[in-house]
């Protein structure tokens, strides 16, 4: 085989960005001396433009494509924060808003929509924060999962009686398992809500206090099959804490 | 008019709109970005994921996609092969690839893209059609292709182009010589070249 050849058969493989680092630093050092496999490279760039409209399309979180037309248009780089900064929030929903008034009806649709989003999340913010202010006890247990340290904490209202739940830094679970919020009560455990990152991002829910189980004396925290809907803990538990 | 032709007739036009698309954009229209976000995010969105998995990553290289393509738009050769959404689809792959394999978790990567994912580039996608999500006829005419594909060259593909796993990781994976993941990857893009040659331009 000529060294010409390898590339040849080779050329698929760079494509698909499948060649090894090594490989691939001499396919890219061989393409700016070969004119036949730079017009091949080319010529499948161009015939399999489409190909990765194979893969099954990906709904945008609410709020992303604003998010996207704000930060190009800014010329700011992105930050996770952004998205729960209450300025930022605030922000978004005024020049939502001023927008609206002048797009056209396709676009305005989904800047409503927008402006929806950013006040949905703003409102729960809002709620968030005041029921931390309220706390009267924090809970905290540490969680080290498949090598990976996270956190569970329970703020606990003692006015309107509902917990912040913050789950942080922990790995998708995998297919058919979720992390699921348990009760420890006076009668046993009552199930709780499932709590699912998405996005690397911190799991924030608020919650109320359960109708059945008596007195709560705590909480609980499991990677439990989502099929399990009892009140009986299936799944490893991962966190105990007492109020 | 129903909500729902009014909608699918607004999509048509917007579609026919995109020839000048290329256009808008180099003369700053905000509202041409718009149009793109709008259209591409979904599919830029399925394809970094598909690299990368769903994380804070995939977001953040679809956003960086988008800068790139408002800042670069001017370079862009003005003939037909250079198209704006598989340039776009090309620098979000290659910052996928580059973040994928920046990350020392490749190994968890590997393991679970082989045995939990599905196979997401062939599976019928529940979205309904052109209406909902403009491109539905491109993803259609792929995902035909890519079935029709024998299993093992479907398989080669998917791991490579789809994940981004090299072909000595995929001769590992799936416990096979390197040399026939390369026959593989090969005989496949042969047959999707051929299989795609008819699409013609949707987003020019």
């Amino acid at each position: 085989m000529s060294s010409h050849d390898w590339f040849v058969e080779h050329r698929a493989a760079y494509f698909a960005g499948a060649l090894d680092p090594e490989e691939r630093r001499s396919f890219d050092d061989h393409l700016t001396r070969c004119d036949e496999c730079r017009a091949e490279l080319a010529a499948l760039e161009r015939e399999l433009g489409w190909l990765p409209m194979g893969m099954e399309p990906v709904k945008p979180r609410p709020g992303f494509r604003w998010q996207i037309v704000r930060t190009v248009l800014g010329g700011a780089r992105p930050s996770p924060w952004r998205t729960w900064a209450p300025i930022g929030v605030a922000a978004a929903a005024l020049l939502t808003a001023g927008l609206v008034a002048s797009a056209g009806s396709s676009e305005r649709a989904w800047l409503e929509r927008s402006l929806d989003d950013a006040n949905v999340r703003l409102t729960a913010l809002t709620d968030s924060l005041t029921v931390m202010r309220r706390a009267a006890r924090v809970l905290q247990a540490s969680i080290e999962m498949d090598g990976v340290q996270g956190g569970f904490l329970v703020f606990a209202d003692s006015v309107t009686h509902r917990w912040n739940v913050v789950l942080h830094g922990m790995p998708e679970p995998e297919p058919g398992m979720t992390y699921r919020l348990w009760y420890v009560c006076s009668d046993g455990m009552v199930r709780g809500r499932d709590l699912t990152p998405v996005a690397g991002q911190p799991v924030i829910v608020t919650v109320g206090m359960p109708d059945r189980g008596g007195d709560v004396l705590g909480a609980a925290l499991s990677v439990e099959p989502r099929s399990n809907q009892s009140d009986e803990p299936q799944g490893k538990e991962l966190a105990h804490l007492m109020l | 008019m129903s909500r729902s032709v009014e909608r699918s007739e607004r999509r048509l036009l917007a579609l026919e709109r995109e020839a000048s698309l290329r256009a808008r954009l180099i003369a700053r229209d905000e509202r041409a970005l718009v149009e793109l976000v709008d259209v591409a995010t979904p599919w830029l969105l399925a394809a970094v994921e598909g690299v990368v998995g769903r994380s804070a990553d995939a977001e953040e290289i679809v956003l960086d996609t988008f800068r790139v393509a408002w800042t670069k738009i001017g370079t862009l050769p003005p003939d037909a092969d250079q198209r704006i959404l598989p340039w776009l689809f090309r620098i979000a792959r290659n910052r996928a690839i580059d973040r994928l394999r920046a990350r020392r978790r490749y190994r968890d990567r590997l393991e679970r893209v082989a045995t939990l994912e599905p196979d997401r580039a062939v599976q019928q996608a529940v979205e309904p059609d052109e209406a909902a999500q403009p491109g539905w006829h491109v993803h259609r005419q792929v995902h035909d292709a890519l079935a029709r594909l024998p299993d093992e060259q479907r398989t080669a593909v998917r791991l490579a182009y789809f994940h981004g796993l090299t072909h000595s990781e995929i001769a590992k994976r799936l416990d096979v010589p390197l040399g026939t993941v390369k026959t593989r990857l090969r005989l496949a893009f042969d047959k999707l070249r051929t299989a795609l040659a008819p699409l013609k331009d949707w987003l020019t």
